[in-house]
């Protein structure tokens, strides 16, 4: 049995890169192209053109209506979608295999043929400063992982969110939209993944015919500046109307091609996957956390640059704050003191692997393991080393991991501080 | 482009079954893709079965079955589960409980074994359902920052006064403090054990290794009490009511407005399904989503669904607008709605919908747990395994005039009850003249 699908590669005289990974359990398809294009590419001042952008996808070409592509692929049995990352942005069609070339059709047709009009740009501004709105300033915690961050970063484009300042949404142009087109959105920036029912040789060929024609374009002039080392713990308030308070906390981590990646995963998951875990027992159980959980995302979601692993507890109503956050650094300092015993580090390890098997189970994470390794990474094939790698970590590797990248020196701290109506409103509106 | 889809022939995974000399029913599903087995017990009595002011029991009740059993304690039966990489989970919803164990099928016995330790030797220790009850107060505290679920939970509560449908199932601030173990104990004697009970395994496990293993271990006495078997009747109040959260401090309005629908068996459920996929279920192939959204630009998402229960569950249109376009928003839903009435679909909406819910059927039969959870609620709804397989044919011949028909039988506009979370004395005003307002806190 093999758990990850074998790829086939091929590559268009034009740049664009094919993947497609051959499956019979079902007559489906799951057809979807990536770009090098995330919130990692913009400049400050135009934050969230990537995913407004993104949205502005589906307004049209010159043979397609506005939203006329989403229900075109709906009522050929299809479902759709798309979304935006500091590091990519992918689009996807899971559809019955017989229509697979509808899809590629039509992917084609809005790489080249886009639609921009002031028209359709503004109901879909206020649509994603609504969506804005939902995600992070309404939600309870959004806004404090936008400060932690805007906070961890100094200089790297992680340091804004992937959906954008209100302010940059508010006074982006037709003309930037036109701009980030022309440059991100180009064959030799994307990687075209096919995954399911269907031969490898069609789809190079269907994709040929509708891609082959379109023109590369120079690559875009790269303005990401590197983050310097943190050589101090950072830290913030924020103040707002909240039942609880909680700290999110950021450790800088390496980018995906790191290898210690593997066991910072399997640290995360002895801290906090499950009721045997390390913050579920000292910190949930009693009561003391409403939740306590240590994050690092997982494959093929790991930051392309040097990225964050997360620390966060939400303190229960009869808790300090400073005590719940006293106590989880209390419990890291333990990892970095005295490595897993073996139960706890075989543990952590079936669970890694276990979930990461679940996770393969649809066509559509297949293709995104492919896609977004060739797009993060730079290599679809390093998806088979995951597995490989969960197997080989030991207790020293952990606790490697842990001395390396858990030092207080590597921390930034953001504090949620419960506030009444009034010395809410007083502070004026959260944006 | 809009043909109708012709796809290459989608078979159901093949569903062995077995019916156990004690009276359990066991399903047996081989997928032998990945090395995964994913184990399902379900009880057919839910949080509609609650006593009165006991809002949570069985919810909780079914929770502590994790909690530590006759051999284990809650510490040591966590570090099993998370010891084979399997997650552990047991709640209940509406008209069901469900114990699930999903992990490895290098795993499958002890997993078996487990699962059956779990079910059948609870121990219920109290200092567990104490701290349990804790855990439940403080996220129920946290909660009441989270917009959309205050919206969720206040809409269902307001809609189904007075039915076994009217509390969430995670239990209430007033109701969680006042339970105390011995009720969670008693109501697992009484009701966990309910005739109709089914055990479900699916995965890389062969149909002959499940039905051995459950025959020689399940004991035959599995089988409890019988259920306490409840037809509540669902009054739907006429009139527009307006019922508003008041949170000042939100920029964004979450608005739900509905009626009581109909039960997932109703002989009417599928013309209605392909109608309100046309307008409200259909992403943007929907009338909702095209008006308020692309139109208007008043929201990022808008949705029209009708939930899936044994008996009649809510339908409800589910959106978020900013403070200012809260009021316009609602009216130009009602709006759509009335003309939707009059109009109907059109020929090219019923054949695109029946298109899209037939041709994306096979993708709801990916995963292991998707799989189980449509044969869950096959069974639990009372609409038979064949229903899984003959769907396709029965959306494809849904005809338009059975969808006005069941637009106008069971879409009510003038029944609606509407609750808003936001900032209420900004546009209460303006919802005066729809009907009654109420503002709570």
């Amino acid at each position: 049995m093999t758990a990850i699908l074998e790829f086939s590669d091929y590559q268009l005289a034009n740049g664009l890169r094919v993947l497609v990974g051959e499956s019979r359990s079902l007559p489906v398809v799951s057809y979807q192209v990536h770009f090098a294009a995330g919130s990692r590419y913009e400049k400050p001042g135009i934050t969230g053109i990537t995913h407004l952008f993104e949205h502005m996808m589906f307004k049209g070409t010159e043979k397609v209506g506005p939203e006329e592509f989403s229900r075109v692929i709906q009522a050929n049995g299809g479902t759709l979608n798309a979304f935006t990352t500091t590091d990519n942005t992918s689009y996807y069609e899971n559809l019955p295999a017989g229509r697979f070339e509808l899809a590629v059709q039509l992917e084609a047709d809005r790489l080249e043929n886009l639609r921009l009009t002031q028209e359709t740009l503004e109901p879909e501004r206020e649509v994603v400063r609504s969506e804005r709105k939902l995600r992070s300033v309404n939600s309870p915690f959004g806004v404090l992982v936008e400060q932690l961050f805007a906070l961890a970063y100094e200089q790297h484009s992680y340091r804004w969110p992937v959906i954008g300042w209100d302010q940059d949404l508010k006074n982006l142009t037709l003309e930037d939209c036109r701009e980030y087109y022309r440059v991100h959105y180009a064959p030799n920036n994307a990687v075209v993944v096919v995954v399911g029912d269907i031969e490898a040789e069609k789809v190079f060929r269907t994709v040929e015919k509708y891609y082959g024609h379109i023109p590369p374009q120079p690559p875009p002039r790269l303005t990401i500046t590197p983050e310097r080392p943190q050589r101090g713990e950072k830290r913030a308030v924020f103040k707002k109307v909240s039942q609880v308070g909680a700290f999110f906390a950021a450790f800088h981590i390496p980018g995906i091609t790191h290898p210690d990646l593997f066991p910072l995963q399997v640290l995360c998951h002895a801290l906090s996957l499950g009721r045997s875990s390390r913050f579920f027992e000292k910190l949930e159980k009693p009561g003391k956390a409403v939740e306590a959980q240590a994050e690092m995302g997982h494959p093929p979601f790991f930051f392309m640059d040097p990225g964050i692993l997360q620390i966060y507890g939400i303190a229960s109503p009869t808790i300090a704050l400073e005590t719940l956050e006293g106590e989880v650094w209390e419990t890291i300092e333990t990892l970095r003191q005295e490595p897993l015993a073996d139960e706890e580090l075989s543990k952590a390890k079936k669970q890694t692997r276990s979930l990461f098997l679940q996770s393969l189970q649809t066509l559509f994470f297949q293709g995104l393991l492919a896609g977004m390794y060739q797009v993060r990474a730079g290599d679809f094939r390093l998806a088979k080393t995951i597995l490989p790698s969960y197997e080989s970590i030991t207790a020293d590797d952990v606790l490697r991991v842990a001395r390396k990248y858990l030092r207080p020196e590597n921390r930034t701290v953001v504090l949620l501080q419960p506030v009444s109506q009034a010395e809410h409103e007083d502070l004026g509106e959260i944006e | 482009m809009n043909s109708r889809v012709k796809t290459k022939s989608f078979t159901l995974p093949k569903i062995f079954s077995a019916l156990l000399q004690g009276g359990l029913k066991v399903y047996s599903i081989p997928k032998p893709e990945l090395p995964l087995v994913s184990i399902h017990l379900v009880l057919p009595r839910g949080a509609e079965a609650d006593p009165p002011g006991k809002a949570g029991l069985a919810d909780l009740t079914a929770e502590m079955l994790t909690l530590g059993t006759q051999k284990r304690s809650a510490s040591r039966l966590a570090a099993e589960v998370d010891g084979l990489g399997a997650t552990l989970s047991a709640q209940s919803g509406w008209d069901s409980t469900s114990l699930h164990l999903f992990g490895l099928s290098e795993d499958f016995e002890r997993l078996m074994s487990l699962l059956l330790e779990i079910y059948t030797q609870p121990a219920f220790p109290p200092e567990e359902f104490e701290q349990l009850k804790q855990r439940r107060i403080a996220n129920l505290v946290q909660e009441k920052d989270e917009s959309e679920i205050i919206a969720d939970e206040r809409f269902q509560e307001i809609l189904f006064q007075g039915t076994p449908y009217d509390h969430p199932a995670y239990g209430t601030l007033k109701t969680i403090p006042q339970l105390v173990g011995d009720e969670a104990k008693e109501f697992y004697q009484r009701g966990f054990l309910p005739e109709g009970s089914f055990l479900l395994m699916i995965g890389d496990v062969e149909e002959e290794a499940c039905f051995r293993w459950v025959e020689a271990h399940f004991p035959g006495g599995v089988r409890g009490k019988e259920a306490v078997s409840k037809t509540p009747s669902f009054y739907s109040p006429s009139g527009v009511k307006t019922v508003m959260i008041d949170r000042p401090d939100l920029t964004q309005s979450q608005i739900r407005l509905g009626h009581i629908g109909m039960p997932h068996g109703h002989p009417d459920f599928l013309p209605f399904e392909v109608m309100n996929f046309v307008l409200g279920a259909g992403g943007f192939s929907s009338r909702l989503m095209t008006k308020i959204r692309v139109e208007r630009g008043y929201t990022y998402g808008i949705r029209g669904s009708l939930a899936l229960r044994k008996n009649p569950g809510p339908y409800s249109i589910s959106t978020f607008t900013p403070t200012a376009t809260t009021f316009p928003c609602v009216r130009e839903i009602f709006s759509l709605i009335q003309s939707f009435l009059v109009q109907g679909a059109t020929e090219r909406e019923r054949e695109e919908a029946i298109n899209f819910l037939t041709g994306s059927y096979p993708l709801k039969f990916e995963s292991l747990p998707q799989i189980a959870q449509r044969i869950i609620q096959a069974e639990v709804h009372g609409l038979g395994l064949e229903s899984l397989a003959d769907y396709p044919e029965r959306i494809a011949a849904v005809t338009l005039e059975e969808m006005a028909l069941s637009a106008r039988k069971h879409l009510h506009p003038e029944r609606m009850l509407i609750v808003i979370v936001g900032r209420s004395e900004k546009f209460r005003g303006e919802f005066e003249p729809l009907g009654p307002v109420a503002i709570r806190e």
